[in-house]
């Protein structure tokens, strides 16, 4: 399962099929699997794997900073499936030291890199050890510049136990936000209220607004920081797609 | 052992900056000495040999470190500081495990 040619050949022969396809491989090939819920419109996650598996794992990050909103829609959520959703939260101690240091708001000045490491990447790192393959609501459409390439299925090298592998499922890679949102309604799943009112993506409370009509999703997100594209990626600009 | 590292130029012809960032890192801590080869990937040419190591290992990063052992299959290593860890027995802090992830991983879907 972990060799990159298993996983690239697996992820080739997914990419066409649909996000419950995708989710049935996944729930079916790995028992300590989680999802990853950001109490937002990837709750259609959680809908579509209930309906394959009811025993399934999820968590949420609770950086300590969501909206009042977004944390009594993780409670309906909970409600709503009669599932248990653990919330990762970050380290007390570094929290602490941070805010001690720089205030509660330092990424305005600095970059949100900071605080996201503390509050989300410590936990997320520490959740993941825990797991053989974990399932997100990412998706191409989300962030054209960074994430054209998505796939459905890959090896996580980053976030991986040392010596051992760590697979990553993107189910909803291929869809688009009306996709989800058409799925949304036509299936009568709960939703986080501040959509309503005009967010798109949802996360942290001060690093998150509403966008307006023909604003991407991504201006909502950390918007006072200059957009740059990652330039981690290998990119050919003459290979032909 | 056999240890190459991929590196980055753009189509524009300036350097990557992680990668710079990494090859430094590496010599201050004396650990380019372990590198065998360094190769190029210039995203202005598909058949420079970077471009086409990525194509044969699938990798999508940069940089990245090809791991070839006698006997073995080629290991590929495309997080710094699993490759120091793992490869190279050397030390590295959470911060520092962190903030390469920072640079790696988009946040707005957690």
């Amino acid at each position: 399962m972990s060799s990159i040619t298993n996983i690239v050949d697996i992820d080739s022969e997914l990419a066409t099929q649909s996000p419950q396809e995708i989710l049935r491989y996944a729930l079916e090939n790995f028992d300590n699997i989680a999802i990853s819920f950001s109490g937002a419109e990837d709750v259609v996650l959680i809908d579509m794997a209930y309906k394959i598996r009811k025993d399934i794992q999820v968590f949420s990050l609770d950086t300590g900073r969501l909206h009042a909103q977004t944390y009594r829609f993780i409670e309906a959520v909970r409600n709503h499936y009669d599932i248990k959703i653990d919330l990762v939260m970050p380290e007390a101690a570094k929290v602490e030291k941070l805010v001690k240091e720089k205030g509660l708001f330092s990424f305005y000045q600095d970059d949100h890199k900071e605080c996201c490491g503390v509050r989300k990447i410590a936990p997320l790192r520490k959740q993941l050890l825990t797991v053989d393959a974990w399932i997100t609501g990412q998706r191409r459409d989300q962030s054209p510049g960074t994430r054209a390439e998505v796939p459905v299925m890959q090896d996580d090298k980053a976030f991986s136990r040392p010596d051992d592998s760590l697979t990553k499922f993107n189910p909803l890679a291929n869809w688009t936000s009306k996709q989800v949102w058409d799925y949304i309604r036509a299936n009568n799943v709960p939703y986080n209220e501040l959509h309503d009112q005009g967010f798109v993506s949802i996360g942290c409370e001060p690093c998150t607004r509403p966008t307006g009509p023909g604003q991407h999703e991504r201006e909502g997100r950390w918007w006072w920081e200059e957009a740059t594209l990652k330039e981690c990626g290998l990119h050919a600009v003459n290979i032909s797609k | 052992m056999k240890i190459t590292m991929v590196k980055k130029i753009f189509a524009d012809g300036s350097p990557c900056k992680k990668c710079g960032e990494i090859e430094e890192k590496m010599r201050a801590a004396g650990q380019l000495e372990r590198i065998d080869r360094t190769v190029v990937a210039d995203e202005s040419n598909e058949q420079s040999e970077g471009m086409l190591l990525a194509t044969e290992h699938a990798v999508d990063r940069a940089p990245f470190f090809i791991v070839e052992r006698d006997g073995e299959s080629a290991q590929i290593y495309t997080v710094y500081f699993k490759f120091v860890k793992e490869v190279l027995d050397a030390e590295t802090s959470e911060e520092e495990e962190i903030a390469e992830i920072m640079n790696d991983v988009d946040l707005d879907f957690l």
